[in-house]
């Protein structure tokens, strides 16, 4: 087998690829940023099951809300959730705002905007909270109520997890841990926040408008 | 060492590839031969006069994976063991003697694709056409029936029967040359109806009912079984089904009915022996119910029923009714099911009219 | 700017740098995060528990040469049967082909020094003794009883027993998503230079392929098993028909991640065979490209034939059909390779060591197990035998007779790499007719035991051995040959250990194999490469020069089989 063409792989094409910058970092941010990705597919896959479960248990109830002890279960308030949701998108918008100020060299914007993405996702969560206490379901009485309160708190846990990943990358951030050219952790944080906004509009979208 | 290695020759496909090939020929025709027309009953019960309709049916499909199935298992293994033999490197062997150095043949590759995909269409169509027949059947059912699974038995239940027919007490009945649906589900947990002369299986799902469609072609006795676990005594529950003609079918029919009318009233308490009903205490009771019986707060699984007729910390039984041998027999009859447990009823602890009637004298005797 | 023809110390990328090795014991053999340390520890932590869970299948068979069950009571039985299959399945099968032999080989094969994430790695390690604790420990509260698949509703009665398997099986699921994560990244990200796809060793596809489903699948479980895991602890009803749940559902879950799980045990084996023919054969794999393709089919077919387990269980009639196609369908890929491994030994000259017979023996029971599986998969034929010792006879033909004689092959073959000393032939040679034959006795009789009318998970078989005389004799047959199989791991266990002191020295190449990991020392040393090697062709070309430059030693261009001491260096070698 002749050595005929030499393609570029691996990290040979890593290297390549980040020469004027800086190779090492390169290749570190590559594994790093493909390995988040994945498991922020991973992630997926999970309330992808859990979603498969509830369309699932839906389709095949004989009637939806179902009933309980004789009386229909009431549907869900679109009009707060949509609020709520609007807080959540809200808080996407200023996150892609603090990383573009970073990535600018701007700190003080870029704590501004990242203190508004908390603030806002506390927010949310606040906003859970309430709709929780009145949406009048049980999480064990059916499966409306076992699938609206397991997806919706999981995607909440992630949301509260978010926010303490957040606020640590803020404090990391101001304490010099990241450069105008090395900032991979405030890079993932905000595919983080995104991917939670997107498992929302979904959530959003099964529970309050289908 | 920069010398290239020695490479191994030999003539053709390797010495004594064609007669090789010839008997595994051979052997794969061989075991065609006996899958389609030799007695296979030992591995397919009943295979050689069908049970079913759609026994004949799944025999047919079988046989047609056994025929091609083995066949290329034959060859596999036979090759295998071919090249080993004759491909083994040898002590006269330099050390850097190599194989043939080849890497692909694309002709013999496009072959064993094609080939086997080609099976596998045909299988395919094969399957489908059984497949329908089984979820829809060939004609309308002349017979419904409705099989419910419980923990450890089977429900039987048909048109026209008042009572359902216990898998512990009397095997099922089907009639000959009746086109049948089967309605299959569960009060409980999973279950499986499966009869391995018919073939069919049809999980027993709470919530949920399944159909089998067959007919039934030849009279005899075949044993029920149940094959998914559904519990510690899952291997014990097992049955019979009963295939007979026509007229002993709806013989067999009338005869429920009358005995359902007969007994549908009360049960004859009198003459009920409590000694009996001791040694049937022991027996059956003792799983769940202190033996010898304790006071009422001892409990096993169930209560003691020490002072079932006399205790004045509870003076009615557990379904809120006053201590009298027939409420007593209405639980033994019903079993019970409540905050305090559940009892199996009489068809699931196996009891007839005698032991309800020596059961409630023995219990009445007790102080 | 370089382009990879060159010598390489221009460019520095991060795998030129070599860590200082690490320092004292536990740095060095508890929390280690040197690839090779943790696929040791897989290693040993996956045999101990193969001895815990064989001896439950002992037990198991024990039981059965009675049929009214010899020695113990139906509710014991079901905890035995369960433990043993989820015992098997996740904390010996999964660990030991992903986490032992993917962590010790692939790095050294793709000419790295070491995985993408380390800490990552080290982390899914310890994972392991934890989910296996949180498993056994459910046996102080009774133990699961439903089998491996633990279906609701059944598996509800359960308990705290019960949550504790769901437990298990949830920690259990995070080491395999992260090791699937971790060899993606490593696989595509850090390969040797030149080492493009359609150059990687055939053993990098499979774990590549393997890990793909690893990635993706696992997530599906936690979910089937967290959902019965509230359903037990916090009774929210999933799966409670009464309140709107489907026992179906759990199925649907459980068997999306089940059908590929089977395909992560197997590919690996897959990869093994694809390495260990061509070198005991000394001659190239045949069909390189279509073996590669298959394992990424497969990989990918993997997650649409779930329902194939289910066709008795309630699922619309309709909906059987494609998955039935689509399982006939899988079996193409899945025959392709037997045919082009069964032409890769043709022609061959075939060197019979204990790693061969393995190879060698897996193609005859897995071909078994495969068409056997082929049965099953036609929706009429499976009516009669789902849910009979039949399936226990196919699965075992593939698990046993396919991925655990393929990770028995591995054993010999890369021990030597590993610890630098050569097991001991002979014994390997002896466990390998013991396994074998052991493996055809006992799971034989299941096919026909299975038609005539055996159920699974059946504690005792009063029943049917009326019906069927014979079933007590073959019951009792395939008890003994059983311990055959016990015998073959008590002796591989033995062999492991007695080598590690008194096993011949093996030098670098003693098989006279191809791929990278034969070019350093054996064992190598913790950063593995000092140069990171250039490759220039694929690795199985027996009569042509090794297409390797840069090498940290200087190698024979044309390796030979047999050379077990340790090489005097050429002058003439495998450099510019």
């Amino acid at each position: 087998m002749a050595a005929a063409v030499q393609h570029l792989s691996g990290h040979e094409a890593i290297a390549a690829r980040y020469h004027d910058v800086d190779p090492v970092y390169g290749e570190t941010r590559d594994l790093r940023l493909l390995g988040f990705v994945f498991f922020l597919l991973s992630d997926c896959i999970l309330f992808s099951s859990f979603i498969f479960a509830y369309v699932y248990l839906r389709i095949s109830a004989p009637a939806w809300p179902p009933f309980l002890n004789g009386h229909q279960l009431p549907w869900f308030d679109t009009s707060f959730a949509a609020m709520n949701s609007i807080v959540l998108f809200g808080s996407g918008v200023t996150m892609h705002f603090a990383l573009e100020n970073w990535k600018h060299l701007n700190k003080a914007k870029f704590n501004g905007w990242l203190i508004a993405t908390i603030v806002l996702g506390i927010g949310f969560l606040l906003g859970q909270a309430h709709e929780y206490s009145v949406v009048g379901i049980s999480w064990t009485g059916t499966t409306m109520g076992a699938s609206f309160f397991t997806l919706t708190g999981m995607h909440g846990f992630h949301v509260f997890v978010g926010v303490l990943y957040l606020t640590i990358l803020g404090l990391q951030a101001n304490r010099g841990v990241y450069t105008g050219s090395k900032y991979f952790g405030l890079t993932a944080g905000t595919l983080y926040w995104h991917f939670v906004d997107v498992i929302w509009v979904f959530l959003f979208f099964l529970f309050y408008i289908w | 060492m920069s010398q290239s290695p020695s490479v191994v020759r030999f003539k053709g496909l390797g010495p004594g590839f064609w007669p090789v090939t010839a008997v595994l020929a051979l052997l794969s025709i061989a075991n065609a031969w006996y899958f389609l027309y030799g007695n296979i009953d030992w591995i397919m019960p009943g295979s050689s006069v069908p049970v079913t309709d759609r026994a004949s049916d799944i025999d047919g499909l079988f046989k047609f994976m056994a025929v091609f199935g083995n066949g290329i298992m034959i060859f596999v293994a036979g090759y295998v063991i071919y090249f080993a033999i004759v491909f083994r490197a040898r002590s006269t062997d330099s050390p850097d003697t190599v194989g043939v150095q080849i890497h692909d043949a694309p002709k013999l590759e496009l072959w064993w694709t094609v080939l086997p995909t080609l099976l596998l269409i045909l299988l395919t169509a094969l399957s489908i056409n059984v497949w329908y027949k089984i979820y829809f059947g060939t004609k309308a059912p002349a017979l419904t029936m409705e099989v419910v699974g419980h923990q450890f038995y089977f429900e039987f239940r048909y048109p026209g029967l008042k009572t359902s027919v216990f898998s512990k007490t009397e095997p099922m009945h089907l009639p000959v040359g009746v086109p049948v649906r089967l309605l299959i589900t569960s009060t409980d947990v999973i279950h499986q109806f499966w009869v391995p002369e018919i073939r069919l299986k049809a999980a027993a799902v709470p919530g949920l009912v399944q159909n089998l469609n067959f007919t039934p072609l030849r009279a005899g006795t075949y044993d029920i079984a149940c094959s998914e676990f559904c519990g510690p005594d899952h291997s014990l529950m097992r049955g019979k089904l009963v295939i007979e003609p026509v007229a002993a079918f709806n013989k067999w029919l009338d005869t429920e009915n009358k005995a359902a009318a007969a007994g549908g009233g009360a049960l004859n308490l009198a003459g009920g022996s409590a000694a009996a009903g001791k040694a049937l205490f022991a027996q059956k009771c003792a799983a769940c119910h202190n033996n010898p019986p304790t006071p009422f707060d001892q409990k096993l699984v169930g209560p003691g029923l020490l002072h079932i007729t006399d205790d004045p910390a509870h003076p009615t039984l557990v379904t809120g009714k006053t201590p009298t041998p027939e409420h007593i027999a209405e639980i033994l009859q019903n079993g019970f099911t409540g905050p305090i447990g559940q009892m199996p009823n009489r068809q699931a602890n196996g009891l007839s009219d005698k032991d309800i009637a020596n059961a409630v004298a023995y219990l009445i005797s007790l102080k | 700017m370089h382009t990879g023809t060159s010598t390489t110390h221009d460019t520095h990328d991060a795998h030129d740098h070599i860590h200082p090795p690490p320092e004292g014991f536990v740095r060095k053999y508890v929390f280690s995060l040197d690839h090779k340390v943790i696929g040791f520890q897989y290693f040993f932590t996956g045999l101990l528990i193969m001895f815990i869970a064989g001896s439950f299948a002992e037990l198991v068979r024990l039981q059965l040469t009675d049929p009214n069950g010899a020695i113990m009571s139906h509710t014991a039985y079901n905890e035995m049967f369960t433990m043993h299959g989820t015992a098997m399945v996740w904390l010996v099968l999964i660990p030991l082909v992903t986490g032992a032999l993917g962590n010790f080989v692939m790095p050294l094969q793709i000419g790295a020094r070491d995985v993408a994430f380390p800490w990552l790695n080290m982390a899914s390690f310890w994972i392991l003794p934890l989910a296996a604790l949180i498993l056994f420990s459910s046996m102080l509260w009774g133990g699961p009883h439903a089998g491996w698949t633990e279906y609701p509703p059944i598996s509800l009665a359960d308990g705290t027993a019960g949550a504790l398997w769901c437990l298990a099986i949830f920690t259990i699921g995070i080491s395999s998503t992260m090791t699937g994560l971790n060899f993606m990244v490593t696989i595509m990200k850090m390969r040797a230079p030149g080492m493009t796809w359609t150059r990687m060793p055939l053993f990098i596809w499979a774990t590549f392929a393997t890990a793909l489903m690893n990635m993706v699948a696992t997530v599906a479980l936690s979910v089937a098993v967290g959902a019965l895991f509230l359903e037990h602890v916090f009774n929210v009803p999933f799966y409670d028909a009464a309140r709107g749940g489907s026992a179906v559902l759990y199925q649907h879950m459980f068997w999306f991640y089940s059908h590929p799980a089977v395909y992560i045990f197997i590919i690996p084996a897959f990869g093994v065979v694809s390495e260990v023919l061509p070198t005991f054969a000394r001659k190239p794999i045949f069909g390189y490209k279509m073996i590669a393709f298959s394992s990424m089919a497969i990989s990918i077919l993997a997650f649409t034939v779930w329902m194939h387990h289910m066709f008795p269980s309630g699922i619309a009639p309709w909906l059987q059909l494609p998955f039935m196609i689509l399982t006939y369908a899988i079996g193409i890929p899945t025959g392709i390779k037997i045919f082009s491994w069964m032409a890769t030994i043709w022609g061959g000259r075939i060197h019979f060591t204990s790693s061969m017979l393995y190879a060698l023996g897996f193609l005859i029971t897995f071909t078994f197990g495969g068409i056997t599986g082929v049965f099953l998969a036609s929706v009429p034929v499976d009516l009669h035998m789902h849910g009979t010792v039949f399936v226990v006879g196919h699965f075992h033909y593939v698990v046993a007779g396919g991925a655990v004689m393929g990770f028995l092959a591995a054993i010999p073959y890369w021990y030597p790499k590993a610890t630098g000393r050569m097991l001991n032939e002979r014994l390997a040679q002896l466990g390998f007719w013991l396994f074998f034959i052991g493996l055809n006795g006992t799971f034989l009789p299941m096919h026909w035991l299975g038609l005539e009318g055996m159920p699974r998970r059946t504690a005792t078989y009063a029943g049917f051995a009326k019906a069927f005389p014979d079933a007590v004799f073959w019951n009792q047959f395939e008890t003994a040959f059983s311990f055959l199989m016990a015998a073959s791991i008590g002796l591989l266990a033995i062999n492991v250990i007695w080598s590690l002191r008194h096993g011949t020295l093996a030098g670098i190449n003693p098989w006279g194999a191809r791929t990278l990991e034969w070019t350093i020392s054996s064992p190598p040393p913790y950063y593995n490469f000092k140069k990171i090697p250039q490759v220039f062709g694929r690795p199985y070309d027996f009569d042509q020069p090794l297409p390797y430059r840069n090498t940290d030693n200087e190698l024979d261009e044309f390796p030979e089989f047999g050379r077990v001491l340790m090489p005097i260096p050429q002058p003439v070698g495998a450099g510019a």
